[in-house]
């Protein structure tokens, strides 16, 4: 069976494992600098979601790869976690507001050890 | 696949992106973010077209670089914009770049449903909260931006670990990929035995089966799949359906096969993502219900305003 028969594109899209990849590394390494420099809460979390899509590019790209569906599928429990965090998160920054009436990270620097 | 790009190349390029990035942060109006984006996005650029150059015969399709370039030219955005509501439609534009990755890596199911989970739902609940917490300016003032969206928190410090995170993982990278060989497809036999009924319907609509006949299933309702063809049986009794007569299009889509991997092969972990999904949702009732305490001031200035605003409209 070849991979035409099977509906795929012969290569990835035209590109190597290696360009999803750098991509993947790109996109989490902008998610990383923003949650660092940000210090509105809502876009902190934002930068985490952007990590996660990182994270989903690079397992969809290798289960491309190697013709192993566990990617894919281990994307679904991603969003899963990803939709989790963000209610929680939501919940937590919006309680947080109404405490000190701001969404500056530093506000709560007095929490600091 | 041989080396992709010299790592002399490699790390100057992560310096002049990680310089390009700390000039795009927003710092008070003190930098010259236009600027900073613009060397950003030219690093990237001349990042990608070397990975294209390098990678030999397969160049790859504008798709990619248009969809790379606009989900990492979105995420940039994301980090920098001041303002918290373009900053979270920008990341809606990150989500639907990603998703057209996915559909050039064949992963149809996937993209969708990133982008309506993510676009559609996720991202609705953020642009909420930043509605909801942020103050409405008063009237006749022009809205001014918070202080804690205009200056970026520790920009060196983050931007230096950040671009020594990338650099490391790619060198990593560029040192592993030529060790991995690509897999091959599980046959679609394997999973087209589990689908008598697709079979069924997909020879019928060919006129390969006569009225009455149907797929011969074994104890475990699978179809019988050999070297042959399939069995079926009906009025004449059995007879194979031999692989050189199947249909063209009798083939295992694949959104079929994630399904089959995801059903079959995790059913324990989708129990456990139901309880993940299940605590979230308590954990976000309980922790949004929780009253905050007002001190008596506060009261009593905020129905003084309702009031005015009341008395006002009517």
């Amino acid at each position: 069976m070849t991979l035409a028969q099977a509906g795929l594109p012969a290569a990835m899209g035209g590109a190597t494992l290696g360009h999803y990849l750098v991509v993947s590394a790109i996109l989490f390494t902008l998610g990383l600098i923003g949650f660092l420099t940000r210090r509105n809460l809502i876009i902190m979390f934002l930068c985490t979601e952007l990590m996660f899509q990182a994270a989903g590019l690079a397992l969809v790209a290798f289960g491309r790869y190697h013709m192993n569906f566990n990617g894919q599928t281990f994307v679904i429990f991603v969003l899963t976690v990803a939709a989790a965090e963000a209610a929680m998160a939501l919940a937590l920054v919006v309680l947080l507001f109404r405490r000190r009436e701001s969404l500056d990270a530093e506000a709560w620097q007095d929490m600091k050890g | 696949m041989g080396q992709f790009i010299q790592p002399f190349l490699m790390f100057g390029l992560c310096v002049v992106g990680g310089a390009g990035v700390l000039l795009a942060l927003p710092r008070g109006g003190r930098s010259p973010q236009v600027l900073g984006a613009l060397l950003a996005g030219l690093v990237l650029g001349v990042a990608l077209l070397v990975l294209g150059l390098n990678a030999g015969h397969e160049h790859p399709l504008p798709y990619f670089y248009i969809f790379a370039l606009t989900g990492l030219g979105a995420a940039l955005r994301v980090i920098t914009h001041p303002r918290p509501v373009y900053a979270a439609l920008y990341f809606v534009l990150t989500v639907i770049a990603t998703g057209g990755l996915f559909l050039l890596l064949s992963a149809e199911f996937m993209a969708f449903s990133l982008i309506i989970v993510y676009a559609g739902a996720i991202l609705i609940t953020y642009l909420f909260v930043i509605m909801l917490a942020t103050q409405a300016p008063e009237e006749g003032e022009i809205e001014a931006l918070a202080d804690y969206d205009t200056s970026a928190r520790e920009p060196v410090a983050a931007t230096v670990a950040g671009f020594l995170l990338l650099a490391l993982l790619t060198s990593f990278m560029f040192k592993g990929i030529p060790n991995l060989r690509p897999g091959e497809l599980a046959p679609a036999e394997t999973l087209l035995a589990d689908m008598p009924r697709l079979i069924e319907q997909n020879f019928a609509s060919h006129g390969l089966l006569k009225s009455g006949e149907h797929v011969v299933l074994d104890s475990n309702k699978h179809a019988i799949i050999t070297e042959a063809g399939v069995k079926v049986t009906g009025g004449q009794g059995e007879r194979v359906i031999a692989k050189s007569d199947w249909p063209s299009d009798l083939e295992v889509t694949n959104v079929e096969r994630v399904g089959f991997n995801l059903l079959r092969d995790h059913p324990g972990t989708i129990e456990i993502a139901g309880v993940i999904l299940l605590m979230a949702m308590l954990g976000a009732v309980v922790l949004s219900r929780k009253q905050v305490q007002i001190d008596e001031e506060a009261k009593r200035l905020q129905a003084m305003r309702l009031g005015d605003n009341s008395g006002g409209a009517s």
